[in-house]
């Protein structure tokens, strides 16, 4: 910015505050990384080693956090004791189920919602994003007993299901604002050169195809860090990693390794997914109303 | 001279010939010019059939009115039976009416609140300042990264997390807390006093980061000759933000603010996993409320009577939030 290099005076104001920012800064970073580095250096540590913690008011004695030898046991006893090897393949279809079942038909009707126009279409619109937007809870309750006279409780279809009902919804209204951004002249000339509206359709998709792999990135994210759906719909045969996690937790017995361990092993690899998608991902977490 | 050409080809559309007619040409085979006098093809592609549209469109639709139109109907059906784990019997609308009277469910909407007030106005402070910080930070790459960090995390498993760090006894959290003074002896959780506090921070964690981030995504929107403008006529940088920059991020904001909102209606995962509700009903949300009837009694006809409610307040925000979503593209950012 050449305004900034022309500006040279700095007001003790300015200055204050740029030392304010620094500090703040610092400090929400700390605060906004220490669990996430908690949770991976505790899943190393040793049951007696995890509790360890300074006095009251001994501000020094924090180094005792990193006075461990790391141990790799409560990983082993995750995949050899506790099946998560099964819980993560269930993770992996219900979600990946789901958002290839949810971005296919969401872009076909997304498509079809970006180059037509009909009457109630906006009330069609508000009704799948209404589906969206509702509360898991509440979706939940008619979806339980539905699902109960259908035999879908703790199967994976009933699991893949239940998560198509967000991403579905969510996958046609982002879609949508893609494929209105492709213009319509392309799919013309496409047909003026003797393709069928199918061959026409087809040939726009490479256009799109870098947005709708990020939104299927996104619909597993969303579908693997669900808990209520998956520890309602999905108990008994389809747990999947977060519940999994969760009922580690036990009233007389903790095991704060393993729970620990059992969140990297769920965390990691959406991490590193939102990485890959970064470009897209306030956009899809905004539902596309922010466009970076 | 055009009237020439167009004169040619006088004889009327007969009906279903194609939009797509080449101009100037005719529809009898011997006015027209040799390399036109191929077989027409059995189907011209017609201006848009909507049966074609209708038909990509289907499959999304059915999949769609299974999972969403017809539970909505089965919710309203249901709330009218009493449900249990068999089949339901008809009461009428002895649901809603006992509602009226339950303390639980009243409790519930004014925790509710309170939670989405909290969260929202620390998110929202924090967030927007974090923003202003980061934005044309030296290393701006690089903490938009670390900040996206917790919003990848599962929310359950981000509740376990901080579970352990609010652990009365060997909690990093309750140590840290215990030795600036800010708590007394019991665990953070245990107390009816601070058990809300606890998981507006967990909820504050997790999504203030989205908050700056949108907030950053309006800031570079902010129209630059505008601040040089105000800057050149004396305006201090303060009087900037509030005079500019603020008015500029009002649309930005309020989707953030109505998609933070929601999603506190609609998640309770973390909330679940950390207070269940408790200690004496001090967190009920009233989405945990409903978690419990429905799913820890079973008694899905009530859940249903009580999701409905639930169900109809997020509507009327949803509509709302799309006829934010809906204004005209300049206006939005």
């Amino acid at each position: 910015m050449a305004s900034r290099d022309v500006v040279q005076y700095k007001s003790p104001v300015a200055v204050a505050f740029k030392v304010f920012s620094i500090i703040f800064l610092v400090i929400y970073l700390i605060w906004t990384l220490l669990p996430i580095f908690v949770m991976f250096v505790s899943s190393f540590k040793d049951l007696l080693e995890a509790f360890n913690i300074p006095e009251v008011g001994d501000w020094a004695g924090v180094m005792v956090f990193f006075d461990f030898s790391p141990t790799l046991k409560h990983y082993q006893s995750l995949f050899y004791d506790n099946n998560f090897g099964e819980y993560m393949a269930n993770s992996l279809i219900a979600a990946g189920g789901s958002a290839v079942i949810a971005v296919t038909f969401g872009s076909m009707a997304a498509y079809s919602l970006s180059r037509v126009e009909f009457r109630g279409k906006g009330d069609l619109f508000f009704w799948i994003i209404s589906t969206r937007m509702a509360p898991v809870v509440a979706v939940m309750v008619p979806l339980y007993a539905i699902f109960r006279s259908f035999d879908l409780i703790g199967t994976l279809p009933g699991l893949i299901l239940a998560y198509t009902t967000f991403n579905l919804p969510f996958a046609i209204w982002i879609l949508k604002g893609f494929f209105d951004n492709v213009p319509y002249s392309i799919e013309e000339a496409q047909m003026v050169d003797g393709a069928t509206r199918f061959q026409a359709f087809m040939s726009i998709l490479p256009l799109v195809a870098p947005g709708i792999a990020a939104f299927i990135v996104l619909c597993i994210l969303f579908a693997w860090n669900d808990f209520l759906f998956a520890a309602i719909i999905g108990s008994g045969g389809a747990k999947t990693l977060p519940v999994a996690t969760r009922e580690l937790v036990q009233p007389q017995n903790i095991q704060w390794g393993a729970i620990m361990a059992a969140g990297v092993v769920t965390t990691l690899p959406m991490m590193l997914l939102g990485l890959v998608i970064r470009k897209y991902l306030v956009t899809g977490m905004t539902m596309g109303a922010v466009k970076e | 001279m055009t009237s020439e050409v167009t004169d040619i080809g006088v004889a009327p559309l007969p009906p279903g010939a194609g939009l797509f007619r080449a101009r100037g040409t005719s529809l009898d085979i011997e006015a027209r010019p040799v390399t036109a006098a191929l077989p027409l093809p059995a189907r011209l592609n017609a201006a848009a059939p909507r049966r074609y549209y209708l038909y990509l469109m289907a499959p999304a639709i059915a999949v769609l009115a299974f999972i969403s139109l017809y539970p909505f109907v089965w919710l309203i059906v249901m709330s009218l039976q009493d449900v249990g784990v068999g089949d339901g019997e008809w009461v009428g609308l002895k649901n809603y009416t006992r509602l009226f009277s339950d303390a639980r469910f009243l409790e519930g909407w004014v925790l509710l609140a309170q939670y989405s007030a909290m969260c929202l106005t620390l998110q929202l402070s924090i967030g927007l300042l974090l923003a202003v910080i980061v934005n044309g930070a030296k290393w701006e790459k690089f903490l938009v990264t670390a900040l996206l960090m917790p919003m990848m995390m599962a929310p359950a498993v981000a509740g376990l997390v901080w579970l352990f760090l609010y652990n009365g006894t060997f909690g990093w959290y309750h140590w840290l807390f215990q030795s600036l003074g800010l708590l007394g002896g019991g665990s953070i959780l245990s107390s009816t006093d601070t058990a809300m506090l606890a998981i507006v921070l967990v909820d504050v964690w997790q999504w203030t980061p989205l908050i700056t981030l949108i907030a950053l995504a309006g800031l570079k929107r902010v129209p630059q000759d505008q601040l040089e403008a105000n800057m050149v006529d004396g305006a201090s940088p303060l009087r900037n933000f509030f005079a500019i920059t603020l008015p500029n991020l009002y649309p930005v904001l309020l989707i953030a603010i109505m998609l933070r909102f929601m999603d506190n209606f609609r998640f309770i995962d973390a909330a679940l996993v950390l207070t269940g509700g408790g200690p004496a009903d001090s967190t009920k949300i009233l989405p945990i409320y409903l978690f419990e009837v429905a799913f820890k009694f079973f008694k899905l006809g009530r859940g249903a009577a009580i999701a409905l409610t639930l169900l109809i307040v997020t509507i009327i925000l949803g509509k709302l939030l799309v006829r934010i979503f809906e204004k005209p593209k300049s206006e939005r950012v």
